[in-house]
């Protein structure tokens, strides 16, 4: 800055020591004032280049103005001081310019070097407005070339016209080139433009004042002064003039086209805000009003309903149809012409309403029509219609925005309904997992422990909750009640239905009063059964049933009672005959027979025991496992084999070594019913006399 | 799972192929729950392809039982496999149910 100053400060004193008004200066040599002035010329360049970029974000109109405003009003100074020196010296002679008319000379000029630096770079921050890098690297040539043309003057090189005029006319061309840059225009709104026309404008005037006075001075006979930098200022006032020029055109005739670009803008504006209502979670009814709000403004319609169906749309039959500019008893007398003629596509344009069958009788108001259907992935959501007065106002790019727009709000609505079910979704799944909490209270955590026997159990439900059920119930006499049940079906239904003979068990294994005998103090297992089946019958869907098995084991005498109520048949290890088999037994499964007659179809069946005696309970969810193909079973056999082989081991190593054998067979397939597991072992161990 | 009906004079033949479990069900529960059924004297079940029956399956037949001895209709099966066969025993069905070996027999039922 000071440096600029300083060469301008020069640049004076060597006009003025030329012009002769300055005689005490002394004659200075010629390429001192051609120095001083590329200096300053360079120096207010290189000052606005490195200048904060005139372009705030997407301001250009107020680029354009503090560029009229500032640079552009320094024309009228320069007009100003020029006719103030004509003022005074009116008559000055020729050949001896007056220290006044150098300064105002020299002045000017600085100001329309200022002038050209300020429009020059403003022009560059418009050129490289969303440029490319190349873009940005030929910017960087075309001022390096320009700069070369200062060293012309400067070092005194005075090339031939031949070449000057090429290189010339070259550049000029790369500066029109450049000006062909005018991105920014697109960005302005309509009245923007209008503003931006009238600036470019003012400044192309200012440029031309300068650039008379210019011509005025040159051949004035009192410039003794060196003439300026020629082919730089030439150059730089071309390419301020062109782009301005070019801009001014490219604006101008972009206006006829401005409002489309709007339109499309808008469009994609009201798309964006129909995205973001998903995003905040709006009302599905929030989501209609905007998008029949949204399609009467994009297709500038004049009249507009949106009929919804209750049933899919998700809103209340009273807000089922949305109304603009249209009353309820219009809509009722379009419809029934309408309903007439639906076509298959569902949307459509009617031109001209008048000539549509159907319609005929009184005229219309509206000529127009489009309708749109509310396209979901399994059914319509709906129906918009949309009117104008004009009769062929609708075309097929209004059709396909307000297409984006229905598909758009469909989607919005059934990303809430998503949101809704998998809400819901959650909130079951929370009670079932409290059912499956529940249910697992139900199960028996710790088991009957003495020293005459050693169970261990193992209970796996398909789903959170399952049907399979087992208990224990210690009996005054030295006996113990232990049931095993399985409830056809799965699920929840399969869980009620288990906690109810859960139920049944301990209101039936109480202990009878008025009992004669101590062995009539407690139902006998077939009693029990007909009992629950009786109890069962009234609360037990028709196609359900139970099966299930009852031991009472007395360990007193070393013996025990079972019914079997269509359960699995009980393996069994007898120790003294080393022998591992099934009990075959009769007995039909709770549920199936709903009447007396149900006691003539389940038996008692009485086993001695002996120390070393296992017993397997089990239920269905066991034997029929499927592994291998994916049709085979596990089966009674494979069960009965490994008992064989690891009867002597303790109750819980026999029931690990069938669950790892049972796992290894269904590896791969997923367990497709309830799984329970019940292994007992009879010790030799007497029990304790009773006290 | 495919049921198919074969009516003759006074005897309706359902021939079962595939696996009868508690989505199959429904299709049999249809066949069995219609009143025309009724009129029938007998009902045989062919179950010679009838591959697996599960619980549910089992309660479809349970659930007509009744049913059937009400109106005096006799409903037979025959041509069981084993496996199957087994479930019905195992459940206590071959006591309350017809299970014959072959047609033959179901037709002397």
């Amino acid at each position: 800055m000071p440096l600029t100053a300083l060469s301008w400060l020069l640049l004076l004193l060597s006009a003025l020591s030329h012009s002769g008004a300055g005689s005490w200066l002394g004659v200075w040599p010629q390429w001192a004032t051609q120095l001083a002035q590329g200096a300053f010329v360079l120096g207010v360049f290189l000052l606005y280049r490195y200048h904060r970029s005139p372009l705030q974000g997407q301001a250009f109109v107020r680029l354009l103005k503090q560029l009229l405003l500032g640079p552009g009003l320094l024309a009228l100074v320069c007009i100003g001081l020029h006719l103030f020196e004509r003022l005074l010296e009116p008559d000055a002679g020729a050949g001896k310019a007056s220290i006044l008319f150098t300064s105002v000379y020299t002045v000017n000029l600085a100001l329309f070097v200022i002038f050209l630096a300020r429009t020059n770079y403003a022009w560059r921050a418009l050129v490289l407005f969303r440029s490319t890098p190349r873009l940005q690297r030929e910017w960087t040539i075309f001022e390096v070339l320009l700069g070369a043309t200062l060293l012309f003057r400067l070092v005194g090189v005075n090339p031939p016209n031949y070449l000057t005029y090429p290189l010339m006319a070259g550049l000029g061309l790369f500066g029109v080139y450049l000006s062909g840059h005018q991105k920014w225009v697109a960005y302005l709104s309509q009245r923007e433009k209008w503003r931006a026309v009238a600036f470019q404008a003012g400044l192309l005037f200012s440029l031309l004042v300068f650039v008379q006075y210019f011509r005025v001075t040159q051949v004035d006979p009192q410039l003794i002064a060196p003439q300026p930098q020629y082919a730089f200022l030439l150059l730089t006032a071309f390419f301020s003039a062109f782009y301005a020029l070019m801009g001014l055109l490219v604006t101008f005739f972009n206006m006829p086209i401005a409002d489309v670009i709007e339109q499309r803008r808008n469009e994609i504006l009201r798309l964006q805000r129909l995205t973001q209502i998903i995003q905040r979670g709006q009302t599905t009814t929030e989501v209609y009003r905007i998008l029949l709000e949204s399609a009467v403004q994009t297709a500038q319609a004049d009249a507009a309903w949106l009929d919804l169906d209750p049933v899919h749309a998700g809103i209340d039959a009273a807000d089922a149809t949305q109304y603009y500019n249209f009353t309820q008893a219009q809509a009722d007398a379009m419809r029934p012409r309408l309903q007439g003629h639906e076509l298959p596509e569902g949307e459509h344009i009617t031109n001209d309403l008048h000539t549509r069958a159907g319609f005929e009788g009184p005229a219309q108001l509206y000529r127009s029509l489009l309708q749109l259907p509310l396209r979901g992935l399994h059914f319509n959501y709906g129906m918009l219609y949309l009117l104008k007065t004009e009769p062929h106002t609708f075309d097929r790019e209004d059709l396909s925005i307000l297409q984006t727009f229905t598909s758009q709000a469909v989607l919005s609505i059934e990303n809430l309904e998503l949101v809704r079910t998998s809400l819901a979704n959650q909130r079951t799944q929370e009670e079932l997992k409290i059912a499956s909490q529940v249910q697992d209270s139900l199960i028996p955590k710790n088991l009957p422990t003495d020293n005459w026997f050693d169970i261990s159990s193992h209970s796996l439900a398909a789903k959170e909750v399952g049907g399979d059920f087992y208990d224990f119930l210690h009996l005054q006499g030295r006996r113990l009640a232990v049931i095993i049940g399985d409830v056809s079906g799965k699920g929840v239904t399969a869980a009620f239905h288990m906690a109810q003979m859960k139920g049944i068990f301990h209101s039936l294994m109480q202990e009878n009063p008025l009992a004669k005998n101590e062995r009539d103090k407690f139902p006998v297992p077939s009693k029990f059964m007909a009992q629950a089946n009786t109890a069962l019958t009234h609360c037990l869907e028709k196609s359900s049933f139970i099966t299930s098995s009852l031991y009472i084991i007395d360990y007193e005498q070393g013996g025990f009672v079972f019914a079997r109520a269509g359960h699995c048949h009980t393996l069994y290890y007898h120790a003294l005959r080393e022998e591992v088999f099934y009990f075959e037994s009769q007995g039909l499964g709770l549920g199936i027979i709903r009447n007396e007659s149900y006691e003539k179809h389940i038996k008692n069946q009485f086993y001695d025991y002996s120390p070393g005696d296992v017993m397997v309970i089990y239920t269905d969810g066991i034997v029929e496992a499927r592994g291998g193909d994916g049709t085979e079973e596990y089966g009674e056999d494979r069960l009965k084999l490994r008992l064989e082989e690891s009867y002597f081991q303790e109750a819980e190593e026999i029931k690990n070594f069938i669950l790892d054998d049972l796992n290894s067979f269904t590896h791969g397939h997923p367990i497709h019913d309830d799984q329970t597991l019940l292994v007992i072992k009879f010790k030799s161990a007497q029990p304790l006399p009773l006290a | 799972m495919k049921v198919t009906a074969q009516p003759s004079a006074d005897t309706l033949t359902l021939l079962l192929d595939g696996e009868l479990d508690a989505s199959s069900a429904i299709v049999l529960d249809t066949e069995l729950a219609k009143p025309d059924i009724l009129n029938y004297r007998k009902v045989l079940v062919d179950c010679a392809k009838l591959s697996y029956i599960s619980s549910a399956g089992l309660g479809v037949f349970i659930s007509h039982l009744q049913r059937f001895q009400d109106a005096n209709v006799k409903l037979v099966f025959f041509n069981m496999q084993e496996k199957v066969f087994n479930v019905f025993e195992i459940l206590g069905l071959d006591a309350l149910m017809t299970i014959v070996p072959s047609a033959a027999e179901a037709e002397a039922a």
